[in-house]
């Protein structure tokens, strides 16, 4: 269970968020701008709160009252980018493998598994540029689970994709999901796939929380 | 015919200033980008004033600091008997201050090039701080790098102004080529200069050559 | 319309200063000064300002400009067709090959100036050294000098060596600087134990002290000639003014920096 309780001052308005995840697929959904990318920060450990805390299950990642604060590194933690942000000096295998834990001969069983699953196998010797903006995600996908994460974080993963690619890859993710049962935080602003998406919605309006507005009923 | 003594000098004076301008301009770089302190903007201002004052200026403040009534200089006669004037060591000193601004400019704009999205989806795959620097930010700002180091490989090599100020003009301990030219122009030797010219810049050709091959391929 | 008004102003403006600078240069023409550029060596500058000083309140329809340097420089300058109308150099060598290539004309040329060498320490040295000889001591570890081959200071003090017999024993102790300002800041700066430079170097320091002159005889004699140069356009006036400065007035205030009068 990921709990998330925290307060951060942002320019234009305070963040104050909390909610607790379970193993499924959160969204926090709300219009740009009002805090979700900076709370997935914050969750992975690229951000700090002015307070509260992140624990999972029995750990803190962050805990203000007792000045506790764990490296990004150290927190196994997976982030999937909007822009993917894949590294463009090197190959797709070793964008893939650049998070893998453990001797070469552990990680190949679920190197391949993965390759499967996301229908990547194809894409190992292409070089970035080549690939789709589908494509990329995938690799994106691949790479943040090759790392075994206990959580995994998604900031607008899908936005910059066009629509048939967007659902497919919908599917994709939730199906992941259900296959991991990891925690999943989902931002996004599109309504149809908060709802395919999420298992629980939180609104969010410049940093807090917020009622279901009445046009999403 | 020509004396080979200022072409090996320079050649070893420049690369090990270039040696110390690399690991001093990139930490300069690093420290910089990450550290915010009261006074940043005037330590800028002095890393980059060696490249605005004229080199006899930045010579002559050398000079005052590690000459035998300097800080420095006392300091390093007291504690290690040494004296940098007019030494190897100072012509060094001189070609690195000279040379500093130059790689700490490249590397400072090769590092902010880069997307930090990159260096924050390595830190969340597990990567500590050393590892994203040197697997990520510093294989993606190499050309930036490389480019400083020819700037500074051919401003040290060139340096004239404060080498001669606070290493003077020993043949053998400190005479370089620039050094050997100004001379042998002045005593109207112009075969010699002339000579020392054509060295001085295959030497300049073959370094940046050699440096944007090398860099051209990583 | 706003922006019209603003841009016919502008315009006004922009003609009202060319016509007032035409004027002005037209009114310039009239009564601009005749410019008298001398090249001289470094040396002889606070004197030579001093002069000008006084020049300029007689003459001011004249305006004396300097460039000054090291005299092997000045002379390559003349040789390759810089518009100077004196030459003033702190050895006889440069106005020798000037001559030999008919820059100068001849018969302006006065060789008006001596000065001396000396040896000198920093203020605070402890060092017991009274002459040239007093070199070779152990005490004295490194000294500073011109580079003959280029500063005429330089020459004077090989010479001085070579006659005191020393020269080929004190070799490793040399540091050679371009010039005698650097000889002086070395020595100013404790960096070397003694240097050589000329008396009038010496006097304009407070920092240093002179602890021998070299006797006459030991070097050739430092002499500054002074010369109009054939290519002058203002060769007459150019006259005027190093008459100026060979005479009785101008020798009292290069006797106070430290020059002697060669007769």
């Amino acid at each position: 269970m990921l709990e998330v309780a925290i307060k951060k001052e942002l320019p234009d308005f305070v963040l104050d968020i909390q909610f607790r995840v379970p193993d499924e697929i959160l969204v926090l959904f709300g219009p740009s701008g009002c805090g979700k990318t900076t709370t997935l920060r914050c969750i992975a450990g690229l951000d700090k709160p002015d307070e509260g805390y992140i624990h999972y299950n029995r750990k803190s990642f962050f805990e203000s009252k007792e000045s506790i604060f764990v490296p990004p590194c150290d927190r196994n933690i997976g982030y999937v980018f909007q822009e993917y942000a894949l590294f463009p000096h090197m190959t797709i295998r070793n964008n893939i493998l650049y998070g893998a834990k453990s001797a070469q001969e552990e990680n190949q069983p679920l190197f391949e598994k993965l390759l499967e699953l996301l229908k990547i196998h194809h894409l190992l010797e292409r070089s970035i540029d080549k690939l789709s903006g589908g494509e990329k995600q995938r690799v994106a996908l691949a790479r943040a689970l090759m790392a075994r994460p206990q959580i995994l974080l998604l900031d607008e993963p899908l936005s910059a994709l066009e629509e048939t690619t967007r659902l497919e890859l919908q599917s994709e993710f939730k199906n992941m999901q259900q296959l991991l049962n990891i925690p999943f935080v989902l931002v996004t602003h599109n309504w149809e796939e908060a709802q395919f998406m999420g298992e629980q919605i939180v609104f969010m309006d410049r940093g807090k929380k917020v009622e279901r507005p009445d046009y999403f009923k | 015919m020509v004396d080979w003594q200022p072409v090996y000098l320079s050649i070893k004076i420049a690369f090990t200033s270039v040696v110390i301008v690399f690991v001093l301009g990139i930490t300069a770089a690093i420290v910089m980008r990450r550290l915010q302190f009261p006074g940043k903007a005037a330590v800028e201002a002095i890393m980059t004033l060696p490249m605005v004052l004229p080199p006899v200026v930045t010579g002559f403040i050398l000079l005052l600091l590690i000459g035998k009534q300097g800080a420095v200089g006392q300091f390093l006669d007291s504690y290690l008997g040494v004296q940098l004037v007019f030494t190897p060591y100072a012509a060094v000193l001189a070609g690195t201050v000279v040379a500093f601004p130059l790689m700490y400019q490249s590397a400072k704009a090769a590092f902010r090039s880069i997307d930090t999205q990159l260096e924050d989806a390595a830190r969340t795959l597990g990567a500590s701080e050393g590892r994203v620097f040197l697997t990520i930010t510093l294989p993606l700002a190499w050309h930036g790098l490389a480019a400083g180091v020819v700037l500074s490989f051919a401003r040290a090599l060139g340096e004239f102004g404060a080498t001669i100020m606070v290493a003077g003009n020993i043949p053998g301990k400190t005479q370089t080529i620039p050094l050997a030219i100004y001379f042998a122009s002045e005593a109207n030797d112009l075969t010699t200069a002339g000579i020392y010219v054509i060295i001085i810049s295959i030497l300049t050709f073959l370094a940046v050559f050699g440096l944007n091959t090398w860099a051209g391929e990583k | 319309m706003e922006k019209k008004v603003n841009s016919i102003i502008l315009i006004v403006i922009v003609l009202l200063s060319i016509v007032g600078c035409s004027s002005q240069a037209m009114k310039e023409k009239q009564s601009q000064p005749i410019e008298v550029t001398v090249s001289a060596a470094s040396s002889l500058k606070d004197a030579l300002i001093e002069i000008q000083n006084h020049y300029q309140i007689l003459h001011p329809s004249v305006k004396i400009v300097y460039n000054m340097g090291a005299s092997g420089s000045l002379q390559k300058q003349i040789e390759e067709g810089a518009p100077v109308d004196i030459f003033i150099s702190a050895a006889k060598k440069q106005m020798d090959v000037l001559q030999n290539k008919n820059l100068i004309k001849e018969e302006t040329r006065k060789d008006f100036l001596k000065n001396q060498l000396v040896l000198i320490v920093p203020l605070q040295s402890k060092i017991l050294v009274t002459e040239f000889a007093g070199l070779n001591e152990s005490t004295v570890k490194q000294f500073a000098m011109g580079a003959p081959e280029s500063v005429p200071a330089g020459q004077y003090a090989q010479q001085v060596l070579i006659k005191s017999n020393i020269y080929n024993d004190i070799q490793s102790k040399i540091v050679l600087a371009k010039d005698v300002r650097t000889v002086l800041t070395y020595v100013e700066t404790g960096n070397v134990d003694a240097g050589i430079v000329y008396k009038t170097d010496a006097a304009v320091s407070d920092k240093v002290k002179i602890v021998a002159v070299a006797p006459e005889g030991s070097h050739e004699l430092i002499l500054y000639p002074a010369a109009v140069l054939t290519a002058s356009k203002q060769s007459k006036v150019a006259e005027e003014f190093l008459d100026y400065l060979t005479s009785a007035e101008s020798i009292v205030v290069f006797e106070r920096y430290g020059f002697l009068v060669n007769r």
